[in-house]
């Protein structure tokens, strides 16, 4: 007993150590974000004060809606140590199928339309995020192919339903996503309420802490007897409710079912994932890392615009923020390990 | 293997009470193995075996690469079902699906790959999967409360801070960890999986320290190791697998390292050795 006691503190952990303030906020991921979101935001601002103009920022809480329900699936996917390539063409195949539901109710009120809708886009996400799940745990697809399935089906569903034309005309929708609390629309404000209590339900309860686990060492927790499977499932199938609703969003956005309306944005969706200091391996995300990921995202693509730089740079400018949010942690990460 | 699954009916007490080979169990086996079979396809990996745990002892599984033990703790931590044959748990016979199955029986395994979450702190590994939970949230403060305590018990010291993570700790502390989980969820019988293969000296001895204070708590303890010196430093009995039969098992006095060794490689056909029966 008195060997144990006596053996020396494990040299492998700088854990406790006194570490400046300065450098423990250099070190933490979501300040180091947020400084840089603040300062993109300074440089566009400077720019061009409209940058800074109340429709502007209502413009880029819309835009940051479409996108941060899709990074919110994404985050608790990579937590698990997956991949959901398919939230992207889900959210638009949702808004095609509610569109064309809520064309076909058009005669009930404006309500009732708009809520079956939602719930159909939800169904739509759902019944995705099953066959994700089916296809991993039946056909033994890895996630990143089983969603690349779904992802194409998604999109080619979307284009045969619509010809490729824009459904389901429903200009009233659009109104809804004009800003009615100062900058923020309805729509918005439910969607920024769901992100607050995935974003709890990731860091503050069993089935996050499971997540997280599972992305850490799944046969750790299968050994003390979680079903893994059923876990997943509930992991893409959330990923692929959150896109349904990404859907209807854009639908009431558009005003229309539009077939096109999600393609690539999974890979924003992932990129801000990343950006939020998410390890793709697995284990390690952070829901606020994620959010300011988006933010980051949403307004580099509306600043460029303003700066009259061609659309065609944005994915250009998304990758090179990915490039320099993934340096950024693996040379954090190896700094650590040297210790 | 004198022991045919038929030949014992279930669900009386005295099913506990070896009738194998084995010498010297007394009546009060924890666990019971009786013609444990497990095929993989056309390839048994374990054949008819028949096992005592007694509590408060630490039993030792020693056999060469391939001879079954793996499968064999594999079997009774419910992660493959045996293809037949029966088990006892406190002279009752149950039936394991699934590795929850055996976790409510009080068996608890510490893998030799650590079943740990390195991303994962302490406490947060401690209670995987028994999360304590207040309303919605889980209750941190009981979990790290009961996690020093657990860790101060069996006076693992070695560790900074509960809230370290598992990823940052050595290996012996890994172990020690492991080892800590189990006790924490009352287990009965602690199955490890080569706890010392990846340790220093200094380490390898904490790890048998606490494999002896666990069998001096009344815990079963099933071990399996290559290493015979902590083999016979720490086992109270010992079982020797060969190709995937269990040949030979008894008290370690039965045993040296020499005719240890010619059982392992032989399976103790051309020696006296396997009839440690007196």
């Amino acid at each position: 007993m008195s060997r144990a006691v006596s053996e020396v503190v494990s040299p492998s952990s700088n854990e406790g150590e006194p570490a400046s303030w300065a450098r423990r906020l250099v070190g933490n991921q979501q300040f180091m974000l947020f400084v840089v979101f603040v300062a993109i935001f300074a440089f566009f601002t400077f720019n061009d004060s409209v940058f800074a103009s109340v429709s502007e920022i209502g413009n880029n809480i819309t835009d940051f809606s479409t996108l941060v329900l899709l990074a919110v699936g994404e985050t608790f996917v990579i937590a698990t140590g997956g991949i959901d390539l398919s939230v992207g063409g889900t959210s638009g195949f949702a808004g095609v199928v509610g569109a064309i539901a809520m064309e076909h109710l058009a005669p009930h009120g404006e309500w009732v339309v708009l809520g079956v809708g939602t719930l159909v886009c939800l169904g739509v996400g759902i019944g995705i995020g099953l066959i994700n799940a089916v296809l991993m745990h039946y056909a033994r697809l890895v996630p990143f192919v089983a969603t690349l399935v779904t992802m194409g089906a998604a999109e080619g569903m979307s284009l045969v339903l619509t010809g490729g034309a824009p459904v389901g005309s429903n200009f009233g929708a659009i109104t809804l996503t004009e800003p009615k609390i100062s900058v923020f629309s309805y729509p918005d404000i439910i969607i920024i309420l769901i992100t607050v209590v995935a974003g709890l339900y990731l860091h503050y309860s069993k089935f996050g802490r499971y997540t997280f686990a599972i992305g850490s060492n799944s046969f750790a927790v299968r050994a003390v007897g979680v079903n893994v499977r059923r876990h997943l499932t509930w992991v893409y199938v959330l990923s692929g409710a959150l896109a349904g609703l990404t859907g209807m969003f854009i639908y009431m956005r558009l005003g229309s079912g539009a077939p096109s309306a999600g393609v690539g944005t999974e890979l924003v969706a992932i990129a801000a994932v990343v950006i939020g200091g998410a390890r793709l391996t697995g284990g390690s995300a952070q829901l606020s890392g994620t959010v300011l990921g988006a933010m980051i995202l949403t307004i580099v693509s509306s600043g460029l615009i303003i700066m009259n730089v061609s659309p065609n740079f944005n994915q250009v400018a998304v990758a090179i923020l990915i490039a320099l949010a993934a340096t950024f942690q693996a040379l954090r990460k190896g700094s650590r390990a040297d210790v | 293997m004198t022991t045919t699954p038929e030949s014992t009916s279930p669900l009386t007490p005295q099913n506990g009470v070896s009738v194998s080979g084995d010498s010297g169990v007394a009546s009060s086996a924890l666990l019971s193995l009786r013609g444990i079979t497990k095929s993989f396809g056309a390839v048994e990996a374990l054949k008819h075996v028949d096992l005592d745990i007694p509590a408060g002892q630490v039993t030792a599984l020693i056999g060469d690469n391939g001879a079954g033990k793996s499968t064999l703790i594999k079997a009774i931590a419910g992660i493959y079902a045996p293809t037949s044959g029966e088990i006892y748990w406190e002279g009752r016979k149950v039936s394991m699906h699934t590795p929850r199955d055996a976790e409510d029986l009080g068996i608890a395994t510490v893998y030799q790959d650590l079943a740990l979450c390195d991303n994962l702190d302490i406490v947060q590994n401690m209670y995987l999967g028994h999360e304590e939970s207040r309303r919605l949230t889980l209750d941190e403060i009981k979990m790290e409360l009961n996690t020093k305590r657990v860790l101060s018990e069996l006076s693992v010291s070695t560790v900074r801070s509960v809230r370290q993570l598992v990823g940052s700790l050595s290996g012996g502390q890994r172990q020690a960890i492991a080892v800590a989980r189990a006790v924490m969820h009352e287990s009965k019988l602690v199955i490890m999986d080569e706890p010392t293969a990846a340790l220093g000296v200094s380490q390898t001895a904490q790890v048998l320290d606490l494999i002896k204070r666990l069998a001096s708590r009344g815990i079963a303890v099933l071990v399996i190791s290559h290493n015979l010196v902590d083999v016979f430093e720490v086992a109270d009995r010992i079982a020797v697998m060969y190709l995937g039969t269990l040949v030979s098992s008894g008290p370690v006095a039965n045993y040296d390292t020499a005719s240890a060794v010619e059982i392992i490689t032989t399976g103790g056909f051309q020696s006296d050795v396997a009839a440690t029966v007196k």
